[in-house]
C-alpha cells in the first residue's frame, strides 16, 4: 500500500531468491555416484545429516513424497531403471542443499559372447564381442590373445568399440590361439575364452559387385560376374572358390553351382522371361568356411521384342521369325496358364491361338538353332 | 617291406627304402613332356586327397589313444617332438621362398613324416588301425614321388640325407607311455598342417609356372556364346 514497502519487499525478495538460488544450485560437493542393482532395495542417507534431521528429498528437481523416508534417509524398494537419476536432499527449513547422489540402476554383466574370424587370411584375424543382455551401466572389456605361451597384441578397431585386430606373425601353426575376454562394471564382472586353430576361423567376406545380365538373343541365359572381396589380401596365393545360387523369384527352390576359379559364370537353364535372383558366396580353396551370401543381383533373361498385334485379322501375317509373347516359347519347361501374359507383352485373346501356332512351329526351329 | 623293431635301425631302413624307390617315378614323364604343370596339379590334388584321408585316420587314431587326445579342446604345450618337421613359418619368409626351396622343404618334411608314420604303424594295436596307417603311408609315398617328379622336371636335385642325421624318433626306453602318445598326437597334427601348407605351396607354384593355360581358357570362352 505505501510506496516504500513494495521497494523494500522487492529488494528483500530478490536477495532471498538469490541466496536460495545459489545455495540450491551450487552444490556443496560433487554428487556422489552410486550404482545399484536392478530389483534391489537401497537406502540413501542424506550425507552426514543426523537420522532425525528434517530433510526433503528431490529427484531430478521433483519433490519426493515423505512416506519414502526413514528419518532423513530415502528408501527405495525394487529398483527399476526409471529410478536412475540425480537425488538431492535439502534441509527442510533452510532449503540448504546437503547431499546429492547420482544413482545408476543396472545389472552385473552376464558371460560375454566372443567370436573370432579371419576375413583377411593370411594377414590376420579379428575378434568381436558383445553382452547377451544389456547392463544399462558402463562396462569395460579387456581382451588377451595367447598363442601357445606367447602373448599377442589385439589392436582396437578405430571404428567399432567391441572389436580388435590381431596380425599373424607365423602361418601354418599347429599351436592353437586362445582369446580371453573379461568384462566388468560397478556391479560385477564376468569372463569367457575361446580356443581355435588358425585354419578353422577363416571366413572371407562375400563377393562384391555381383552383376547379372541377360545375354542378347539367348532367352535362357544369364551372365553373372562378381569380384573377389576387397578385404581378401592375396587372391593369387590364396585363391578363393565360389558358390553361386539362383532361382526365379516365383520359385522357392535354389539351383547351385560350385566354381573352383574365375569370377564369371553363365547360367544356361534359366526359365525364359522370368526374373531371377542370384547370389554368390566365397571360400578359401582349402580351409575355413563359406562366406555369407552376397547382396542379391536381379536379372531377367533376354526376350524378343513383341510385335504389336492390333486386330485379329492381321495376326496370320506374322513372319516365321516372330515369337508371339502370348504363348510360352517351346523350350520352357514350365507350362501353366498363369504364365500367359507374364512376358510383358500385350494381352491378346485366345482366338488368335490357332494361326499363331503355325508361326510358333517355325519360330521353334529358329530359336533352337540360336540356343547352341 | 619288413622293418625291424629297433628304432634307429628302422629309421635308416625306412630312409633307404624311400630314396631307392624314387628314381622310378620321374621316368614316367618323358613322353610328350607337357612341362611340370600337370605334375604340380597332380601333386596339389594328392595333398587334398591325403588331407581328406588323414581326417578319418586321425579321428580313429586319436580315439584309440583315448582322452584327452581325442578331445576337441585339447591344447597342450608343444614339448618334446623336437625333431618333427614344423610347417609353421614366418609369413614374409614363406611368401618369398624360391621354387627350389619351397619344393625341397616339402620333400624333406614328408620324408621325415613318412618315417615317423611307419614307426607309428608298428606300435598300433588293432589290425584295422595298422591297415589304415599302411594305406596312408602308401599314399604319402605317392606324394613324395610326385614332389620328386616336379623337382626333376624343374631340374632341381633331390635332397640327400647327410650321414648321421637320420631323424631320431623315440629318445630311449625311458620314454613314458603318456609322452609317447603326446608324440603321436603332434605327429598327426604336424601332418595335417603340412598338408594344408602344401596345398598353398603348390597353388603358388601352379600360378608361377602355368600362366599360358589361362590364356587358352579365355579364348574358348569368347567363342562359346
Amino acid at each position: 500500500m505505501a510506496a516504500p514497502v513494495p521497494w523494500a519487499c522487492c529488494a528483500v525478495l530478490a536477495a532471498a531468491t538469490a541466496v536460495v538460488y545459489t545455495q540450491k544450485h551450487s552444490p556443496q560437493e560433487a554428487p556422489h555416484v552410486q550404482y545399484e542393482r536392478l530389483g534391489s532395495d537401497v537406502t540413501l542417507p542424506c550425507g552426514t545429516a543426523n537420522w532425525d534431521a528434517a530433510v526433503t528429498w528431490r529427484v531430478n528437481g521433483t519433490d519426493l513424497a515423505p512416506d519414502l523416508l526413514n528419518g532423513s534417509q530415502l528408501v527405495l524398494h525394487g529398483l527399476e531403471l526409471g529410478h536412475s537419476g540425480l537425488y538431492a536432499c535439502f534441509h527442510r527449513d533452510s532449503w540448504h542443499l546437503h547431499h546429492q547422489v547420482l544413482l545408476h540402476v543396472g545389472l552385473p554383466p552376464r558371460e560375454p559372447v566372443l567370436s573370432c574370424r579371419s576375413n583377411t587370411y593370411p594377414k590376420g584375424f579379428y575378434c568381436s564381442w558383445h553382452l547377451p543382455t544389456p547392463t544399462y551401466i558402463p562396462n569395460t572389456f579387456n581382451v588377451t590373445v595367447l598363442h601357445g605361451s606367447k602373448m599377442m597384441v589385439c589392436e582396437k578397431d578405430p571404428a567399432l568399440k567391441n572389436r580388435c585386430h590381431i596380425r599373424y606373425m607365423h602361418l601354418f601353426s599347429t599351436i592353437k590361439y586362445k582369446v580371453s575376454i573379461s568384462v566388468s562394471n560397478a556391479l560385477g564382472h564376468n569372463a569367457t575364452a575361446i580356443t581355435f586353430d588358425e585354419f578353422t576361423i577363416v571366413k572371407p567376406d562375400p563377393p562384391e559387385n555381383v552383376v547379372a545380365r541377360p545375354v542378347p538373343s539367348n532367352p535362357r541365359r544369364l551372365e553373372v560376374t562378381w569380384q573377389t572381396p576387397s578385404t581378401w589380401p592375396d587372391p593369387e596365393s590364396f585363391p578363393l572358390k565360389f558358390f553361386l545360387r539362383y532361382r526365379p523369384l516365383i520359385l522357392d527352390q535354389w539351383q547351385h553351382v560350385e566354381l573352383s576359379d574365375g569370377t564369371a559364370h553363365t547360367i544356361t537353364d534359366a526359365y525364359a522371361g522370368k526374373e531371377y535372383i542370384i547370389q554368390v558366396a566365397a571360400k578359401d580353396n582349402e580351409i575355413g568356411t563359406w562366406s555369407d551370401w552376397s547382396v542379391a543381383a536381379h536379372a531377367t533373361p533376354w526376350t524378343e521384342e513383341p510385335r504389336h498385334l492390333t486386330t485379329e485379322a492381321q495376326a496370320p501375317e506374322t513372319t516365321t521369325s516372330t515369337t508371339s509373347s502370348l504363348a510360352p516359347p517351346p523350350t520352357t519347361k514350365i507350362c501353366d496358364p498363369g504364365e500367359l501374359g507374364s512376358g510383358g507383352g500385350p494381352l491378346v485373346p485366345f482366338l488368335i491361338s490357332v494361326p499363331v501356332t503355325l508361326a510358333l512351329a517355325a519360330a521353334a526351329a529358329t530359336a533352337s538353332s540360336l540356343l547352341i | 617291406m619288413d622293418l625291424r623293431a629297433g628304432d634307429s635301425w628302422g629309421m635308416l631302413a625306412c630312409l633307404c627304402t624311400v630314396l631307392w624307390h624314387l628314381p622310378a617315378v620321374p621316368a614316367l614323364n618323358r613322353t610328350g613332356d607337357p612341362g611340370p604343370g600337370p605334375s604340380i596339379q597332380k601333386t596339389y590334388d594328392l595333398t587334398r586327397y591325403l588331407e581328406h584321408q588323414l581326417r578319418s585316420l586321425a579321428g580313429t587314431y586319436l580315439n584309440y589313444l583315448g582322452p584327452p587326445f581325442n578331445e576337441p579342446d585339447f591344447n597342450p604345450p608343444r614339448l618334446g617332438a623336437e625333431s618333427l618337421p614344423r610347417a609353421t613359418v614366418n609369413l614374409e619368409v614363406w611368401r618369398s621362398l624360391n621354387d627350389k626351396l619351397r619344393l625341397t622343404q616339402n620333400y624333406e618334411a614328408y620324408s621325415h613324416l613318412l618315417c615317423y608314420l611307419r614307426g607309428l604303424n608298428r606300435q598300433a594295436a588293432t589290425a584295422e588301425l595298422r591297415r589304415s596307417l599302411a594305406h596312408f603311408c602308401t599314399s604319402l609315398q605317392g606324394l613324395l614321388g610326385s614332389i620328386a617328379g616336379v623337382m626333376a622336371a624343374l631340374g632341381y636335385p633331390l635332397p640327400q640325407p647327410l650321414p648321421g642325421t637320420e631323424p631320431a624318433w623315440a629318445p630311449g626306453p625311458a620314454h613314458s607311455d603318456f609322452l609317447q602318445k603326446m608324440d603321436d598326437f603332434w605327429l598327426l597334427k604336424e601332418l595335417q598342417t603340412w598338408l594344408w601348407r602344401s596345398a598353398k605351396d603348390f597353388n603358388r607354384l601352379k600360378k608361377k609356372i602355368q600362366p599360358p593355360a589361362a590364356a587358352v581358357t579365355l579364348r574358348l570362352e569368347a567363342h562359346g556364346f
